[in-house]
């Protein structure tokens, strides 16, 4: 059974990755012969994503991928950073000393909102603030839409913390800001590292808001790979693929960091007794 | 207080590259320009591209619309007038064509123009299929990201009502592009630039392509004895590219294998794009044609035409991938260079992509063949009619700094010399669409003469799609229609209807009186060849 | 639960003015970027819409938002809206993905976490492995989906091998079919979140009560469903809330795959939105519709929470 489940999700996976190594002739989204696994292997379709394919098979590639990483990186990190910031301090105060603050509902509601809703009045701030195709305005985006996951994740693990800790530190004189920085902060280490992790990957999969808030210089991986298409070929699946293995490095890599954590990371405190 | 804002960062911009552009731009600029370029230049030249056989035809005079458009441009800049830098918004595809030097040995488009003219070409892609939308954002929230857009020709009337683009009339008045030319100019001379570059009389955009949809076959299939004899046997006229939409049905169905890989016939069926096909069964319906609109505007598709085409537009299905619903134009154009499809209908350049020795990926290099838009015969002619659709057609924003500098540059870009060159070069998708570059031998070596002479036939039994306000909806409203019929979740006759109830809507919405002026003048514009049968 | 801690806290501290008025000052610090972030983005989005959907507002008319007074139509787009086929069409669909994918996603996911609570050989290696399909970029799974499902790719042609004849399924191009194939992309992209969110539920059921029952001579079944159940309560609703709120705003695969085709037989809210949005254009209609679904979301969600922390007061 587990078997069986396992290998149902291994296949569009593996469909990914041997698409990443096809060769333009397998891909074969159209035509009669369905190739599983490559037959010819090549590193062509990351060789073209970097600028360095030798084919002319393929109209011009005026962007290569790297761009587009570092944008995707920047704009998902930066509002991993504003989100787990602007979340883990609300859900600090409002866990130690708020009462009757209505900030939990509204951040609810925020998440539960569809973004496309607000797209008309974002486009247009953003654009009067000159944030339109700026990675720090997508990165403020993102901030606030996973501002959300990041206050009610930390919100449970600060109410599970025992405050025995927190309250010797503060009969010993220590100001409540410093036991916050020096004595809460680093206890929560790994609720932190499992909360970035899942932060991250929602900012670092979003496709709508990158594709309406940014144009060129910083369009980030998923809308760069959209305009992977050529009318030699049509859609460049192959390239797309490649791009997409990649895309799963880091998700993959901080998974693997923070592998110890990541369950007890995902309870939000639901279990304390 | 939105403008000033967007306008002191373009300025920001500008100026944070300035300094880059001057050191490269100047040395030409400052000895007028082509101390290299001129070698090359024949007799008489004041500019125009250069190292590579024939390249004299691509170089131009101080009289033509070219010299002009360049030296007007140059004596911007001695005034300070001109930008730095002009930004253009261009489909992801298309970048090659002005990026990429073609053929070997000759400058590319881009640096062509900065090299005469010290003013440097941004191009900023836009992907395939999102250029209004940028477009649209751009204009409402006051973007200014772009000098100037480039879209579907079909939404000229749309952004020319927003405001958001520049009416040229003044420049072209100043600087005189010669679009009309009789020998090089637009097929159909005034009327063709008419149709392509004005809405409501003035002059909104500047055509840079020629969308007439063509029909492509495999020539090897066609041409084998094998075949040919099959064929004959079962409906006792021989193998041929079909005159009428009858013989277009029967010769799909007889190539239609899927089990081999082979479906009959690919023209598009998915939303967005497969109505075009629709259109051309639609307006071979009656002599000359079978318009949309009637001339008081009321809408004519709810008829026993419309119906009629629809019907045959779903059982067309039957010769198609049985994913033809989902397919857009990179799957029909993967699928027909993977040897996929018998015949199939598309943009001009198809030839130049799948028939290209330089396209690896292709299976049918050697085996493409064109043929004019199957028809119906009314009485004792045939009406054969194909449609323009798309159509890249550039338009300088409202929200530009320097519109003027912005205009020179697509009067350079869009005629016939600098056009031809470009269009020839197989890195991107302007096609063909003034009668110079369908003579051109360069364009004719990357299109291949077969495909060349078709499209240019074709074009004379084109009529349009809808351009005017409201175009977007209307298409769109046809287009859920047509699909609702496809999927069997409609009968043709309740998609007309619908489509029909639509369209007064939007009429209503558009205000009757603009629409009725505009339908009139999109229908100058049809064809009314008639071919013998 | 905060409210519990902070009674606490006041019984262990010495309460003079001074620390009350440090924390008074810190919570309010502390609190504020979240606050205006939250601010930032609501207000004025709301009064803008609130102000568009009272006109007929569309950027091809070319006037600036702020000028959509000359287009007053009152309250027409609201009306209009209740009469608006397609969008509530629309609103269902989502309403179907729901009902159908959160389900299946929960019990795959307790299924699996159920097989994971024990260890067993190369569990790290496999538990690795389920977690994949999260990491994949959605868009990259859209176009892999779409591949997956043509007539003549791997989804018919794994099918055949149970089927005596090749199976040929034009997934994408039927309308009742193009909607099981998003719904199975979405389960297969979201069912390891459920996964390790109720997997974590179950590891952290305390094994003393568990052993107890054991030793009473409970089977499986009945420890399962009178232990392990009713403590992972809120860690299900919890699981069972994240997917819901997430699929009603779904979009990115979907899109990528069907375009929310063929026709409207994959439209969702989202893609619905975005079409009127990008395609029509019609913007004060689409504030109206922002609207509404702000409030009616506003409503169920605060039901739902007061519902959730009455539940949780009485545990």
């Amino acid at each position: 059974m587990i078997l069986l489940l396992l290998a149902i999700s291994l296949v569009p996976t593996l469909w990914m990755l041997s698409m990443a190594f096809k060769p333009i002739a397998e891909w074969s989204a159209s035509g009669a012969e369905l190739t599983w696994w490559p037959k010819s292997p090549t590193l062509d379709n990351f060789r073209f994503i970097f600028g360095q394919s030798s084919s002319e098979l393929i109209v011009s590639l005026e962007r290569t991928a790297a761009r587009p990483i570092m944008a995707s990186l920047l704009a998902a990190s930066f509002g991993t950073l504003i989100a787990m910031t602007a979340g883990t301090a609300a859900a600090y105060g409002l866990s130690r000393f708020g009462k009757g603050s209505n900030l939990p509902l509204a951040l609810i509601q925020l998440r539960l909102f569809p973004p496309m809703a607000v797209m008309i009045p974002l486009m247009i701030m953003w654009a009067f603030l000159g944030l339109i195709d700026n990675w720090f305005g997508l990165a403020v985006v993102y901030g606030i839409v996973t501002l959300p996951f990041a206050f009610w994740l930390m919100k449970t693990f600060f109410d599970d913390m025992p405050r025995e800790i927190e309250d010797a530190a503060l009969v010993e004189g220590c100001s409540r800001l410093r036991v916050f920085t020096r004595i809460t902060l680093p206890m929560m280490r790994p609720a932190l590292a499992s909360s970035a992790l899942f932060v991250f990957i929602l900012n670092w999969s979003d496709y709508l808001i990158a594709l309406l808030l940014t144009t060129r210089d910083w369009v980030t991986i998923p809308v760069y790979m959209t305009s992977l298409s050529s009318s030699m070929t049509g859609q460049l699946y192959g390239a797309k693929a490649a791009l997409g293995l990649i895309a799963a490095i880091p998700p993959v890599i901080l998974g693997i960091a923070i592998q110890k954590h990541l369950v007890r990371g995902l309870t939000f405190g639901a279990l304390k007794e | 207080m939105v403008m000033k804002f967007a306008s002191t960062r373009r300025k920001f911009l500008s100026t944070t590259t300035a300094a880059g552009v001057v050191a490269i731009g100047a040395p030409f600029y400052l000895r007028p320009g082509r101390v290299k370029a001129a070698e090359g230049l024949a007799d008489g030249m004041v500019g125009g591209p250069t190292g590579f056989a024939g390249a004299e035809r691509y170089q131009y005079g101080p009289d033509s619309p070219e010299g002009r458009a360049i030296e007007a441009a140059r004596s911007l800049k001695a005034a300070g007038k001109a930008p730095e830098r002009i930004v253009l918004g261009l489909s992801d595809g298309s970048i090659g064509q002005i990026t990429q030097p073609f053929p070997a040995g000759a400058p590319s488009i881009k640096d062509l123009w900065e090299q005469e003219t010290g003013i440097k070409l941004d191009i900023v892609g836009v992907p395939n299929g999102q250029e209004f939308t940028k477009v649209m954002q751009d204009i409402s929230t006051n973007g200014g990201a772009f000098d100037i857009y480039a879209v579907e020709w079909n939404r000229l009337g749309d952004l020319a009502e927003t405001g958001g683009i520049v009416n040229l009339d003044e420049y072209v008045a100043a600087h005189r592009p010669e679009w009309d030319d009789v020998d090089r100019g637009y097929v159909g001379g005034e009327k063709g630039v008419s149709l392509l570059n004005n809405y409501r009389g003035s002059t909104y955009g500047v055509s840079l392509d020629g969308d007439f949809q063509t029909w492509n076959h495999r020539t090897d299939l066609f041409s084998d004895p094998k075949e040919q004899k099959a064929f004959a046997d079962k409906h006792g006229y021989a193998l041929a590219p079909p005159k009428t939409w009858k013989e277009h049905d029967e010769i799909a169905a007889f190539f239609h294998r899927p089990d081999e890989g082979l479906f009959g016939s690919t023209d598009l069926r998915n939303q967005g794009w497969g109505y075009t096909n629709w259109y051309q069964r639609y307006v071979s319906m009656a002599s000359p044609n079978q318009y949309l609109f009637a001339d008081d505007g009321t809408a004519l598709i709810n008829s026993e035409q419309g119906v009629a085409a629809t019907q045959e537009y779903v059982n067309s299905l039957a010769h198609h991938s049985p994913d033809a619903i989902s397919w857009s134009w990179p799957e029909q154009y993967g699928n027909f260079a993977s040897g996929g499809a018998a015949m199939t209908c598309a943009f001009s350049n198809l030839p130049k992509f799948l028939d290209n020795a330089a396209n690896e990926g292709s299976k049918v290099t050697g085996k493409v063949g064109s043929h004019l838009p199957p028809g119906r015969v009314h009485g004792d002619e045939m009406v054969r009619r194909s449609v323009l659709w798309l159509n890249l057609s550039a338009s300088v924003s409202a929200q530009s700094a320097h519109p003027e500098a912005a205009y020179l540059l697509l009067q350079w870009l869009g005629s016939s010399r600098i056009y031809s060159w470009m269009t020839a070069n197989p890195g991107g998708y302007f096609d063909p669409f003034q009668l110079a570059n369908f003579a051109d031998p360069l364009v004719r070596e990357t299109y291949h003469d077969y495909h060349m002479d078709v499209v240019r036939e074709t074009v004379r039994r084109t009529v349009p799609t809808i351009n005017y306000p409201g175009a977007t909806a209307f298409h769109n409203a046809l287009d859920e229609n047509l699909v609702a019929a496809l999927t069997g979740s409609m009968t043709p006759e309740q998609a007309m209807q619908n489509t029909e109830r639509s369209w007064k809507r939007i009429a209503r919405r558009v205000g009757e009186e603009k629409l009725i002026e505009a339908i009139t003048a999109n229908k100058a514009a049809w064809s009314d060849h008639m071919d013998p049968v | 639960m905060s409210e519990m801690s902070m009674e606490k806290a006041e019984l262990a501290l010495p309460a003079t003015n001074d620390v009350i008025d440090e924390e008074v000052r810190l919570g309010f610090w502390l609190t504020l970027p979240a606050q205006c972030l939250v601010l930032f983005i609501a207000v004025f989005p709301i009064l803008m819409q609130l102000y568009i959907s009272m006109t007929d507002w569309s950027p091809l008319d070319g006037i600036p938002w702020y000028r959509a007074y000359e287009l007053w139509i009152g309250l027409i787009n609201y009306t209009d809206l209740a009469s608006d086929s397609r969008f509530w069409a629309a609103l269902w669909r989502t309403f179907v993905v729901m009902i159908v994918c959160v389900p299946i996603q929960f019990l795959l996911g307790l299924g699996l976490a159920v097989l994971f609570v024990d260890e067993f050989p190369g569990k790290r290696w496999f538990y690795s492995t389920l977690l994949v399909p999260m990491m994949v970029v959605p868009a990259v799974a859209g176009y892999m989906f779409f591949l997956l499902f043509q007539s003549g790719g791997p989804v018919n042609d794994l099918l055949s091998v149970f089927s005596s004849s090749p199976v040929r399924i034009a997934w994408l191009s039927d309308a009742s079919l193009a909607l099981v194939a998003v719904m199975a992309a979405d389960i297969w992209q979201w069912t390891p979140l459920m996964f390790l969110i109720l997997l974590a539920g179950m590891i952290s059921v305390p094994q003393d009560q568990q052993m107890a029952a054991v030793l009473l001579g409970a089977s499986w079944w009945r420890r399962f469903v009178t232990i392990v159940l009713p403590r992972m309560k809120t860690i299900i609703i919890i699981a069972l809330a994240i997917r819901t709120i997430e699929i009603f705003k779904i979009f990115d695969t979907l899109y990528i795959m069907t375009g929310g085709g063929p026709g409207v037989a994959t439209e969702t809210i989202s893609v619905y939105i975005y079409k009127v949005t990008q395609q029509d254009l019609i913007w004060g209609y689409v504030a109206a519709i922002a609207l509404v679904i702000l409030i009616v979301l506003s409503v169920v969600s605060a039901y739902a929470i007061s519902t959730m922390s009455k539940g949780a007061k009485v545990r």
